[in-house]
């Protein structure tokens, strides 16, 4: 069956009509009543925020720029022309290092505090400026650079042979470019004047220096020379002048004493001639801040900030009081970045006696070789030379040694530091000299004339006895098959024809396992046959060096004939050739 | 303010902003000269956004109190108007809208190109803010200049050449990443007074 499909079928029903009455209710209207109710509808709060900009609090601090704090012209004038600047930037390593001075303890206001903390890195300073370095410092130095830019008052009193000299000049240097130091004055022993000169030159090649020198006019006269941004006078000179200082208007920007131990005596005049200078700021450099008592640092103190010490202070107290203004490393310290042996070429001016003697000694020796004419020996030139290298060593009437007054202040630190010392000459009377003058330090000698039976005793009180700090000896005794590997500083007293034969004496000091770097300190006089050997050995050595590199240099390294003669612009008439 | 427009080599500028658990944000705002000598120093006090900016603000929280607060607020107080503007900061990128010198975001050491996911980590685009929106990846113009990976706003395509020959003129001892460490010594300096 389908959905279409329709089936029909008939219902039989009756249908009948009733009366209910519904019909009369439909037909009537209905009635309507209202009733109000009332809807309640809260009305919701609403919370507004507005984001308005909010004033924030700010500080603000304006640093001098170069062009109101510049060099002065004539350092600007002498300045190296900086590198061209690359095409384009190079991004830094993060690994390149990077020193950062920070402001000193004794700094107070913020803006000056923040003028270090905003300050770049000394390594970018240096290249930005085109400072260049005669050598590139040690990790260290640059530290100690860092250290004594920010300070008014410094004390550096790093270990002898790691550089104080160069830290102070880079510092020096760095303040000047800043333009925060145009008056500078050095005040050093006599002996270490010209090695202060040649150090200027060395690291800080446009800073013009003057030596404070000559008689009373003249130093007056040198005293106001504005143009020389640098002057350098010895411990004698201040204090003859120190009167002339007091009462004239020169003043300085920075005072600087090397071997600042010379004013441990508070009463002397020393002392109270240094203290007496104008000055804005003020730096010592001493290897041996105490010599003998606590009272030789409260001198010092005495120059670099009046009041901060007393004699009675405990030594924890001292090292507080001092700490910020105070730093010293030794060679312990900076091991890492040290090599195991250390050089320093102190370069000395013979004194007034020598000069003399030298002078003498050299015409009529120079006379006599010409006059010799084809007869002349390199044994002729040898006895020349010998003679003018003796009297560089000690003047042979006065006794005057401008080397020995350099090596006594050298020792002098050595001996404060509980270290021990070798000095080498070629002469053993050169030696006997040294030993009537060193007196202090118990020295012992080693060279032939000590018989060989007492030699293993010499060297046994060497390494044991504290006493003996002083070893002197000659390069044929002293070059060969000895261990000394104790001794932390060898002196160059004279120097060797050949520099294989002075390495040798050198190597007697370092030695595998030896307990730190060893200081070498070579001996030169200016202007003399000492500079003019050690120009040709120079000479040769650089040469050998670029034509093969990374090579250790010949034993045979030292002056030929033809070389002998041509220090004295002679002709080798075995050669035939005249030297240059 | 002096300019210093005349100058042959470029005063460079260095805002960076610093975070402190303890006090909020410190803004800090470095004009170097062409040594990198310090010129200027601006630090604000801390701002510390409130529970409803958090909330409302949301990922552009950031860009907001970076750039329109703190930057603005720095900016306002320079005294030798930079070349250039360097930041670590890609939120600071946004403070561009409001200051006529090119915002420029320096990109991580040996970056190259520039790695800007850091950039949408920290600042997305919120459409109630679109008028101000921070940098988002792709409105991000990333270059190089030298070794340098950098980066400027979509928005101001003519940024790019400028700070290319603004960087040229730099010494090649000038590192743009260092002087940002300097305001950061800056700022816990100052905190410590």
């Amino acid at each position: 069956m389908t959905n279409d499909q329709h089936y029909t079928a008939e219902l039989n029903l009756e249908a009948s009509l009733l009366a209910t009455g519904w019909q009369t209710a439909i037909q009537r209207k209905p009635s309507i009543s209202l009733r109000t109710t009332p809807v309640e509808i809260s009305i919701p709060d609403v919370v507004s925020i507005r984001f308005a900009r909010q004033k924030i609090d700010t500080r603000s601090f304006c640093f001098a720029g170069n062009d109101d704090n510049s060099p002065p012209s004539v350092v600007r004038r002498m300045r190296i022309p900086a590198p061209p600047a690359p095409s384009s930037p190079t991004c830094k390593e993060p690994t390149d290092r990077v020193t950062r001075m920070r402001a000193p303890q004794d700094v107070i206001k913020l803006k000056d505090r923040l003028f270090y903390a905003l300050q770049p890195p000394l390594e970018t300073l240096f290249t930005s400026e085109s400072l260049a370095f005669a050598f590139p410092p040690f990790p260290y130095q640059m530290e100690g650079v860092a250290f004594l830019c920010p300070r008014q008052a410094a004390m550096l009193a790093d270990e002898m042979g790691l550089g104080k000299t160069m830290q102070a000049i880079t510092s020096i240097r760095l303040l000047v470019f800043s333009g925060e130091l145009k008056n500078v004055l050095l005040i050093c022993p006599k002996p270490l004047v010209t090695n202060w000169q040649r150090e200027f030159q060395m690291w800080a090649p446009e800073l013009p220096v003057a030596t404070i020198e000559g008689n009373g006019r003249r130093r007056e006269w040198l005293w106001n020379m504005p143009d020389q941004l640098v002057k350098i006078a010895n411990y004698e000179l201040v204090v003859r002048d120190a009167d002339f200082l007091k009462s004239s208007n020169v003043q300085f920007d920075l005072v600087v004493l090397d071997e600042a131990q010379r004013i441990k005596n508070r009463s002397s005049a020393t002392n109270r001639a240094v203290r007496g200078i104008a000055r804005q700021r003020s730096w010592a450099l001493t290897g041996t801040p105490i010599e003998n008592s606590s009272d030789d640092l409260c001198s010092i103190f005495e120059f670099l900030r009046p009041g901060v010490l007393r004699g009675d202070l405990t030594p924890r107290r001292l090292r507080k009081a001092t700490q910020d203004y105070f730093l010293r490393r030794t060679k312990d310290d900076v091991l890492d970045e040290l090599p195991p042996k250390l050089f320093r070429d102190a370069q000395l001016s013979l004194s007034h006696a020598q000069h003399e003697s030298y002078t003498l000694a050299e015409e009529e020796g120079v006379v006599r070789l010409a006059g010799l004419g084809g007869e002349v020996t390199v044994q002729h030139v040898f006895e020349l030379i010998l003679r003018l290298k003796q009297i560089c060593n000690f003047d042979p009437t006065t006794e005057e040694s401008t080397k020995f007054d350099r090596l006594a202040a050298d020792l002098e630190e050595v001996a404060a530091s509980g270290a021990k010392a070798i000095v080498f000459s070629q002469w053993v009377r050169t030696l006997r000299r040294l030993k009537s003058r060193l007196q202090t330090y118990c020295p012992l000698e080693y060279h032939g004339k000590i018989p060989h039976r007492q030699r293993d005793g010499v060297l046994e009180a060497f390494r044991n006895d504290p006493r003996h700090q002083v070893m002197l000896m000659t390069y044929g005794a002293g070059s060969v098959g000895l261990n000394l590997q104790f001794a932390n500083y060898v002196f160059l007293f004279d120097r060797w024809w050949n520099p294989a034969v002075e390495d040798q004496a050198i190597n007697r000091a370092h030695r595998i396992g030896a307990a730190g770097p060893v200081t070498v300190t070579r001996f030169l006089t200016f202007g003399t046959i000492e500079e003019r050997i050690n120009e040709v050995l120079e000479q040769k050595r650089e040469l050998f060096d670029s034509v093969l590199a990374n090579r250790e240099a010949p034993r045979t390294l030292g002056l030929s004939q033809d070389e002998i003669f041509g220090l004295f612009s002679l002709t080798n008439p075995a050669s035939g050739q005249h030297a240059a | 303010m002096t300019s210093s427009r005349s100058k042959s080599l470029p005063d460079i500028g260095f805002m960076t902003v610093v975070e402190s658990a303890e006090h909020g944000f410190f803004g800090g705002y470095l004009v170097l000269n062409q040594t990198g000598r310090p010129l200027e120093f601006h630090c604000t006090a801390p701002v510390r956004p409130n529970r409803a900016q958090e909330i409302l603000y949301g990922p552009t929280l950031k860009p907001y109190l970076y750039g329109e607060q703190i930057g603005q607020t720095l900016w306002s107080q320079t005294k030798n108007v930079p070349r250039i503007v360097c930041t670590d900061m890609a939120e600071i990128l946004h403070v561009r809208q409001f200051i006529a010198c090119p915002v420029v975001l320096l990109g991580a050491r040996g970056d190259l190109p520039l790695d800007t996911s850091a950039a949408t980590d920290t600042s997305r685009l919120d459409t109630a803010h679109a008028g101000t929106a921070p940098p988002h990846t792709d409105q991000l113009r990333s270059f190089r200049a030298g070794d340098y990976a950098l980066a400027v706003p979509e928005a101001y395509p003519d940024d790019e050449p400028f700070v290319i020959q603004q960087c040229k003129l730099l010494g090649a001892s000038f590192d743009l990443h260092e002087p940002v460490d300097r305001i950061r010594h800056a700022i816990q300096e100052a905190q410590l007074q």
